[in-house]
């Protein structure tokens, strides 16, 4: 019963892969946008500060189905530009990861007491150095835990981008089936490989938390 | 040294300090004292600039701290500050706390700044204690890296905003022999503190405020022995006697 699993072992990898490597680029990318995000509402930033909310309430408000679609067929519409499956996965999941992450770092930041960005400026730092050497560590470290929690939602939403027939182990699990029709063997297996990949990071996440959570 | 000059400062309505004028000469340690409310912490932090004031003139070694092209950072480098609260960096151990100024503002490098901030902790009793983090020293421990912290910067003088108020009291002392040290070393100092003993001991002048004005200004001796306002005279009998 598992010889299906075994016959088939190169094409699962390669979609195993796949999955890794859309969760690995759009975790670093919403990070980024999350981060950025969370500064500009942070120093609530005239005009950028709004705009940044609006794009967080929008995603917010936005089943991820919906996202991974407008950017596999709305956006090349709009701005007449081509794209493949597989870029459009990474860019949805960015920016729909990303607004989710700048509000956890953006509770982080506002976490950090004013008191504390007072007396690092009375000790000559500019604001700019205060934010890197002080806000940004400590508001960090104290949302380690719901950072990954996300990074693990985001792992199991790329299952989605199947859909649109991006080759992850989702969509090579259901090519599978289709030819030898096993779903129960197939399917509990992937399942097995999501629930493995997502404790890794849980675990991952509870050791740096344990490492860099800041006690005060 | 520093030299305030009719310093007024409202919020909305509410005058928080009204025509205030002090200075503090090089060498001098003049202690704040008045009930709370009065204005001291406002006004103290006017002084570096974390607190804008609306009229009047501040200025420390010449430089006129509310003017629109003072260098803040490099002003606040020369005029160190304590806090209440220590308001140390959470994740960084002490020798860190006492080191990243040096290596920021100072451009110092990071071995003159650890071997700066050694000395220093060494200096406030916490050698030891250097690679723990802050959760881990107690309430007197944190306020003297704090001091350390300001220290390292060579500042020209130091702001206290009531370095002992949230110490527990058999830490007050730890803390006060530290401040003492550095009075007597000279170090200009205006220091916010309800602690009067401390201040008969090492304060050259005393002020006293009360309701956003300066009430009193004169030497510590005459404060003590003889106020001459009634609101200090009540002040001080209310606090001297518990």
């Amino acid at each position: 019963m598992h010889d299906v699993i075994f016959v088939n072992r190169d094409f699962l990898a390669a979609g195993l892969l796949a999955t890794l490597q859309i969760s690995a680029i759009s975790i670093v990318c919403g990070t980024l946008i999350g981060a950025v995000v969370a500064l500009l509402r942070y120093l609530r930033v005239p005009f950028a500060a709004r705009f940044c909310a609006l794009y967080v309430g929008l995603i917010q408000g936005a089943p991820l189905l919906v996202v991974l679609l407008f950017c596999y067929f709305a956006l090349p519409a709009l701005f007449g530009y081509k794209t493949t499956a597989y870029w459009a996965t990474v860019l949805s999941f960015s920016v729909f990861i990303g607004a989710y992450l700048a509000e956890d770092i953006r509770a982080g930041l506002q976490s950090v007491s004013p008191k504390l960005t007072q007396a690092a400026l009375a000790c000559g730092l500019t604001m700019p150095q205060v934010l890197r050497l002080v806000v940004l560590p400590i508001g960090v470290r104290s949302v380690i835990p719901p950072i990954i929690s996300q990074y693990v939602r985001l792992i199991k939403f790329t299952s989605v981008a199947s859909i649109i027939s991006v080759q992850e182990l989702t969509g090579n699990a259901l090519l599978v089936n289709a030819r030898v029709f096993e779903p129960a063997t197939i399917l509990s297996f992937v399942a097995i490989v999501y629930l493995i990949v997502c404790q890794a990071v849980s675990l991952f996440g509870r050791w740096l938390n344990a490492r860099f959570a800041v006690r005060t | 040294m520093i030299d305030i000059q009719n310093v007024s400062k409202s919020y909305g309505a509410v005058p928080v300090l009204q025509d205030c004028s002090l200075s503090v000469k090089r060498g001098e340690v003049v202690v704040v004292c008045g009930p709370s409310g009065s204005g001291k912490s406002t006004l103290i932090k006017c002084v570096n600039g974390l607190e804008p004031y609306q009229s009047g003139s501040i200025k420390v070694a010449g430089v006129e701290v509310g003017a629109r092209h003072t260098n803040l950072p490099k002003l606040r480098a020369k005029i160190g500050m304590v806090f209440q609260s220590f308001e140390l960096y959470p994740h960084l151990c002490a020798l860190e706390n006492v080191m990243l100024a040096q290596i920021h503002v100072l451009r110092r490098s990071r071995d003159e700044a650890r071997t700066r901030a050694m000395a220093l902790l060494t200096r406030v009793g916490l050698a030891e204690r250097a690679h723990q983090m802050p959760a881990d020293l107690s309430g007197g421990q944190q306020q003297r890296v704090a001091i350390a912290r300001t220290l390292a910067l060579d500042p020209d003088a130091i702001l206290l905003d009531e370095p002992t108020s949230a110490l527990d009291p058999e830490m007050v002392s730890e803390v006060l022999d530290v401040i003492t040290a550095l009075a007597r070393d000279g170090m200009t100092m205006m220091v916010v503190t309800h602690e009067m003993g401390f201040a008969r001991r090492v304060a050259d002048r005393v002020i006293f405020m009360d309701q956003g004005r300066v009430v009193e200004d004169a030497a510590a001796e005459t404060f003590f022995a003889a106020p001459a306002s009634a609101r200090a005279r009540e002040f001080l009998s209310k606090i001297l006697a518990h």
